[in-house]
């Protein structure tokens, strides 16, 4: 299942989204894409590899990779608190027609929130400054905003 | 001749039918194969005959339901060709062998394309595959020759046919009349002398051409089995039914049996297994972790630590056979080389004989899914480089017919797989001069025996001047050898000029396991294979001598090995920098070796390895994962690339 970027569906259509927060910032990601969200576990940490690649951890005997996504957006590093979590998402893998599961760290896990088509506005442009092409847009609601990622191309490299 | 029609496949519509069908018709396509080579050799084996009878017939059948018109023609074709030698209209010969084996391999080109087309690996569209020439000859082959050579070759052929395989041949020939004999193909064709007593004679031997015919495959062919008996029994007339001629025809049918006969099995995915083999893994981790536990006090609650120890009993033996559901026997991969020693041999006019031994051989599946091609490699090599010419073999006294033997056994914790050969052998000097004419080593170089060998394995030297069909597919000795060690295995090399080679490959029992040293540095734990580990030391600071104030130096009584700080390597705070604190292991791989520095050795135990996926597939340093009995995952050292001068 492709997370739709909304400007593609009808106004009306509702897609469920996770969201969650790093730094104050909130996020969301497509429901669908969500496999299960664990307590931290301990993190191997793999030599050699980016510093947003946090290390590995046993999923119940499986080893599954877990990015910070904090690292990964150049935010301000935050503690491992009591909430903090893994989102084990399932996205697709380098070879066509392939999945692979990957675990990423949040501060906070908020809800899973219905957002319609219509709240959802393209990504603003930032210039050179911040490349937008990992977002899917930027949603409404009441009065914050949720930012909506693509998982998929955020994890991709 | 009719032009070739294509084959449109309807994805939308006979997907999921053609995904059933498309493994069942490559079983039965397989079987084909294998069974019109016990035919070659035992051209009266009616039940073989049955067996690619049917399988003919099921193409047929599938291919009519899914209107793939052009590949139901030429299954019928072929099925009608092999009903005239059923009812004894037609003879079995080199001709009619190599269209069966034509027939089966253009219905395989067909459906490989069809397997692609589904699973979205190749576009959709109409497939062609010439099959108008060969329905031809198919077509000539049974106008030829019809009426006249009926009965004949029932009887004539028998005795005609000395049994290639001598060394099983008295012990079978004994019990062969036993219509039970059906289990004994079980057992490898290596161990006969074992088989035989098991069995109690039948007093009532029906004629040797009923338990020809009964013996099915399935189940479903058994019912069949009744109305299926008719047809073979004219030849038992024809056929002289004295006690050793009636011997020699059962050994062929329990071959063709030992060719046909399969356990019954049920076929899951891999990935289901393989999820299974995960969740064992982590049932014998968390069993460990409870029994372990200090809250649980078991030693001083009897009953409790009774049944912690059966517990402990049953995991074990659960993930014991968990295990064992990867590993497969090699039967099917050392058949296929039947096939291509044929092939390469008539292309050559050479005559090869090739003994399958130990096929019985229980190896991890991925194993031999990877060692098919390196194999196949090896084998082309031994018929075409390998073996005289027949007319070059009597003139040196050895009979014209080549010998290779292919065997496959367990030898301590390994499985090897031999191919050996009769030939003329590997010539030391002509290897030597053709290395130094490639550039390969220095006119100068001093090599043992050994080393000239292994030159076959350098990149480049296989002569690409030589080129032909058979041996020229792009793999050289190189890429056998990569594939082998991609494997954790090792090949070596026998051989005496004038007397053969034996090509010894060495593999792990499984993909799945390695034993582990487990070292700590700080919070880490790193897993080292054992089989790279030369030894482990403590030191004492004046072993320890710098060059150049940086590169650091161990004197291992009187052999200097470079020191590599795995904390300094991985970024990890270490319990200690001094070398005199730590423990050092030294890892060899191929000549290099390094000596690795650690904290503490925390101890040996058998790993099972998981992937780290494709995140991390570059990183040279680590080859996997393992859990550890904490629960947590170790990393799995690339010893190959550790002990490469760049690591560090």
């Amino acid at each position: 299942m492709n997370a739709t970027p909304a400007s593609s569906s009808s106004p009306s259509v509702q897609q469920k989204y996770l969201t969650f927060t790093l730094s104050a910032e909130s996020y969301g990601i497509p429901v669908l894409k969500v496999r299960e969200i664990i307590q931290l576990l301990e993190i191997t940490p793999v030599p050699q590899s980016p510093s947003y690649m946090r290390g590995i951890i046993n999923l119940r005997g499986k080893v599954l990779p877990v990015v910070d996504l904090h690292r990964k957006f150049g935010l301000h590093p935050s503690e491992f608190t009591e909430q903090t979590c893994i989102v084990i998402v399932q996205i697709e893998g380098s070879a066509p027609g392939t999945l692979k599961q990957m675990g990423i760290l949040v501060d906070n896990i908020e809800e899973v929130l219905g957002i319609q088509a219509s709240q959802v506005e393209e990504p603003p442009d930032f210039g050179h400054a911040i490349s937008s092409e990992n977002l899917l847009g930027v949603a409404k609601v009441q009065d914050s905003i949720k930012i909506l990622l693509d998982i998929d191309k955020v994890l991709a490299g | 001749m009719s032009p070739e029609k294509p084959i449109n496949i309807n994805i939308e519509s006979d997907a999921p039918l053609l995904q059933e069908f498309i493994p069942e018709v490559m079983e039965h396509l397989e079987n084909i194969e294998r069974g019109s080579l016990v035919l070659e050799s035992a051209p009266d084996d009616a039940s073989t005959l049955n067996m690619i009878f049917r399988a003919f017939h099921t193409v047929k059948g599938g291919a009519g339901f899914l209107n793939l018109v052009a590949i139901g023609e030429l299954a019928h074709q072929l099925e009608s060709m092999l009903d005239m030698i059923r009812q004894h209209k037609l003879r079995i010969d080199t001709n009619i062998i190599d269209l069966i084996l034509k027939g089966a391999d253009t219905l395989k080109n067909f459906f490989t394309e069809i397997d692609a087309q589904v699973k979205g690996l190749q576009p959709v569209g109409p497939i062609t595959f010439p099959t108008e020439p060969l329905k031809e000859r198919v077509r000539e082959a049974i106008s030829g020759q019809s009426a006249p050579a009926a009965p004949a070759p029932a009887a004539a052929t028998p005795p005609a046919q000395p049994e290639p395989s001598a060394p099983q041949e008295p012990a079978k020939a004994k019990k062969a009349k036993k219509p039970k004999a059906t289990k004994a193909p079980e057992e490898t064709n290596t161990t006969p002398a074992t088989v035989a007593p098991a069995e109690p004679a039948a007093p009532t031997a029906p004629p040797p051409s009923e338990p020809a015919a009964a013996p099915a495959p399935t189940s479903s062919d058994a019912a069949q089995a009744e109305p299926a008996a008719p047809a073979p029994a004219p030849a038992a007339p024809a056929a002289p039914t004295d006690a050793g001629e009636g011997g020699q025809r059962m050994d062929k049918a329990q071959m063709a049996r030992a060719a046909a006969a399969e356990q019954s099995f049920v076929k899951v995915g891999t990935q289901k297994l393989d999820m299974l083999v995960d969740l064992v893994g982590e049932l014998v981790i968390t069993q460990s972790l409870i029994a372990q536990s200090p809250h649980l006090d078991a030693d001083a609650k009897q009953a409790l630590a009774r049944s912690f120890s059966h517990l402990h009993r049953v995991t074990k033996e659960l993930q014991r056979s968990t295990m064992s559901m990867r590993m497969v026997p090699i039967r099917a991969t050392f058949q296929k080389m039947n096939r291509i020693v044929r092939d390469v041999a008539a292309k050559q006019n050479k005559r090869v004989q090739l003994v399958l031994e130990g096929e019985g051989t229980e190896l991890d599946r991925n194993i031999i899914e990877e060692i098919g091609d390196p194999l196949v490699h090896m084998i082309r090599n031994a018929v075409d480089h390998g073996l005289e010419s027949p007319e070059e073999r009597e003139a040196i006294g050895k009979p014209a017919e080549g010998r290779i033997v292919l065997r496959a056994f367990h030898q301590g914790g390994s499985i090897i797989i031999q191919i050996q050969d009769d030939g003329k052998g590997l010539n030391q000097e002509r290897l030597f001069a053709k290395a130094v004419e490639k550039g390969l080593i220095s006119s100068q170089a001093h090599l043992t025996e050994k080393e000239i060998f292994d030159l076959i394995f350098l990149p480049g030297f296989s002569t690409a001047s030589t080129v032909t069909d058979i041996s020229g597919r792009g793999v050289g000795m190189d890429v056998v050898r990569q594939n082998i060690e991609k494997l954790r295995g090792k090949i070596e090399i026998e051989s005496q000029v004038g007397k053969g080679s034996t090509f010894t490959i060495f593999m792990p029992l499984t993909l799945a396991i390695i034993d582990g040293l487990i070292v700590s540095v700080g919070p880490e734990r790193y897993i080292l294979p054992t089989l790279s580990v030369r030894e482990s030391l403590r030191a004492t600071s004046d072993m320890l001598s710098t060059v150049y104030g940086r590169g650091e130096l161990l004197n291992v009584r009187g052999h200097f090995i470079p020191l590599l700080r795995l904390h300094d390597l991985f970024d990890v705070e270490p319990e200690f920098r001094r070398i005199e604190d730590g423990v050092l292991v030294v890892v060899e791989f191929g000549r290099m070796t390094r000596c690795i520095l650690a904290d503490r050795l925390l101890g040996k135990q058998e790993i099972v390895i998981k992937s780290l996926g494709e995140t991390f597939q570059d990183n040279r340093l680590v080859a996997g994962g393992a859990i550890l009995g904490n629960g947590r995952v170790g990393l799995i050292l690339n010893v190959a690339n550790l002990v490469q001068p760049t690591a560090c």
